[in-house]
């Protein structure tokens, strides 16, 4: 935009810098201390240089089931990706196709369904769940995520397929295909990309979930978010434990930031910015 | 569009339907269900069974508590922190990553870190870092010449933890958002701007700022929503404490309806945060399509 002069270049890495430093030092902290022998977990200043251990990984395998628990948030996750990619991008299709003045305010009555707040909803969930012996299952999560997945997917497979050339659909007509083979053979395939992307937002955001997590599964059903809180007790807190459970958490997003990073603005911005 | 013919949008209404029916039954469904509990109480003995029709009892009961109107405030209060240290902070570095220097890419990514990471663990990790006499925050800011604070034991400083938190967290959205947003303005008015002998300050509030509005205005509106359903890093950190200093509405649900087990009146609760939450989306929605049209 604007040649700048050198005492301002300076002037912007090291306030860069400042800003980086800030930003990144929780994360340090998470892996650092996922690693950090015990004794000096709180030493000060920081141990920079240290005999790095893997008893916390090792404790938090053994002590507690946490292989189950990452099972459990893995099989909620996968099971409510599928599901809303399914219901979602057939959705999208017909609202990106349709032409009606209303079908605007049908996209934003979908989007609107993934902004209220979870715990205005969790109370009646309970209740039904309770009812229906869903309680403490997979599939009570996966239904649940699924009301916020599929507004997501909804909204961001509609942009991919507006961008997909009518003409193609056209010819696909005139050759004889019905919709549902338009949709499968051309429409889809030229959208995969949108496809990938939801579902690694679908993915993140259900192996990041928490509140719902907690208050509707017990050990059957437990996730890993879930189960790293549990390492939090007031009267002896296992920093070792937590922080390696943290540090599994956070790696699916950490991955999806570095590796698609350019799809974010589009997935958590809402058409905010184009 | 010779094949979208009206038998063709049938079969699109189907298409859309199993995805309408599943989101009506997951979400409007419990919401007309939280309406018809919040009418209702409850005998502690039979917890899921609703029991006697009260009226308008329990929203004159949390209408009239000073808890209730309390923790409204503390909710409006946390989103103003959080959402105006995010504004000028994110627009900000959005700022500096947008130079053309190299490295901006690099770091742009590693700031995008923090959004994807589970509000638990943004939690857990700031915990570790106020936790008292231990924590390391503490012993940063010492050198700095400041503190010790009692980050969440103590009614001041409760409040800036959890925001501080959220802080970290979501600034990146608002830089994510204002850098796209920098990068898709054409350059002309800029250069205009400078031939005409203006300090970078003035260009930017006279020129880029005006330009940039509509897409600040998009993402407050969003974080806004978020904000007033903060719950996650509450829960790790304070769990509305000390005292009540950090109750938020969603903490006071919550308590209501799982340490009180008073369903009802958490349900009444629950539906006057669904009217505001609507109110918010609205305005949302509003500014969005005010956005369309000026672009």
């Amino acid at each position: 935009m604007h040649q700048l002069t050198t005492s301002n270049k300076i002037l912007v890495y090291l306030l860069l810098a400042i800003v980086l430093i800030v930003f990144m030092t929780p994360i340090y902290i998470i892996v650092s201390s996922s690693i950090k022998p015990t004794p000096i977990m709180f030493q000060k200043p920081p141990a920079m240089l240290f005999e790095p251990t893997w008893d916390h990984y090792i404790n938090l395998f053994t002590a507690r089931p946490f292989g189950k628990f990452i099972l459990n948030s893995l099989i909620v996750a996968l099971g409510s990706t599928a599901f809303s990619l399914f219901f979602g991008s057939l959705a999208a299709y017909a609202i990106s196709r349709i032409r009606h003045k209303r079908m605007n305010d049908v996209a934003f009555w979908i989007l609107s369904m993934r902004m209220f707040p979870p715990i205005a909803v969790v109370v009646p969930y309970y209740i039904i769940f309770k009812a229906s012996g869903l309680l403490d299952t997979p599939l009570a999560l996966i239904i649940i995520y699924s009301t916020a997945n599929i507004p997501l997917t909804v909204w961001l497979m509609k942009g991919f397929f507006d961008e997909v050339p009518r003409a193609l659909e056209e010819a696909a007509s005139i050759d004889g295909y019905n919709l549902l083979q338009i949709f499968w053979y051309v429409t889809l395939p030229l959208a995969a990309p949108g496809l990938a992307v939801s579902a690694v937002f679908c993915f993140i955001f259900s192996w990041n979930e928490f509140i719902f997590a907690l208050m509707l599964t017990g050990s059957n059903a437990q996730t890993a978010t879930v189960a790293v809180m549990s390492f939090w007790s007031s009267d002896a807190v296992q920093w070792g434990r937590i922080m390696a459970g943290s540090f599994i958490i956070l790696i699916p997003g950490v991955i999806f930031v570095l590796t698609c990073q350019r799809w974010l603005v589009r997935g958590l911005t809402m058409g905010s910015v184009k | 569009m010779a094949y979208i013919r009206k038998r063709n949008r049938n079969i699109f209404l189907v298409f859309m339907m199993p995805a309408v029916l599943v989101l009506f039954g997951t979400t409007i469904y419990p919401m007309i269900y939280a309406g018809y509990l919040s009418f209702r109480s409850y005998d502690l003995a039979k917890l899921f069974v609703p029991r006697v029709f009260v009226g308008w009892a329990n929203y004159q009961e949390i209408i009239a508590s000073s808890e209730f109107l309390h923790t409204l405030t503390v909710t409006f209060k946390l989103m103003a922190m959080t959402l105006s240290v995010q504004l000028v902070l994110g627009v900000g570095i959005a700022l500096l990553v947008t130079q053309r220097l190299p490295g901006m890419g690099i770091a742009r990514t590693l700031l995008l870190i923090p959004m994807m990471i589970s509000p638990v663990i943004v939690g857990l990790v700031w915990l570790f870092l106020y936790f008292p006499e231990l924590g390391y925050l503490n012993y940063f800011l010492s050198f700095l010449g400041l503190g010790p604070y009692a980050w969440i034991t103590s009614t001041d400083w409760a409040l800036w933890a959890i925001a501080i938190a959220d802080i970290w967290q979501w600034t990146p959205f608002i830089m994510m958002g204002t850098a796209a947003a920098l990068t898709n303005l054409s350059p002309e008015p800029f250069e205009a701007a400078k031939l005409d002998g203006n300090s970078a300050w003035d260009v930017f509030w006279r020129v880029t700022l005006p330009q940039i509005r509509p897409v600040l205005i998009s993402l407050m509106f969003l974080r806004a929503i978020d904000a007033f359903k903060i719950y996650d890093i509450i829960f790790v950190l304070t769990k509305g404490g000390p005292g009540d200093t950090t109750e938020v509405l969603s903490m006071y649900i919550y308590r209501q309806s799982f340490t009180f087990w008073r369903m009802g009146v958490g349900a009444a609760a629950s539906f006057v945060s669904l009217i505001i939450i609507v109110v918010l989306i609205t305005l949302f929605f509003k500014s969005l399509n005010r956005e369309a049209h000026q672009a």
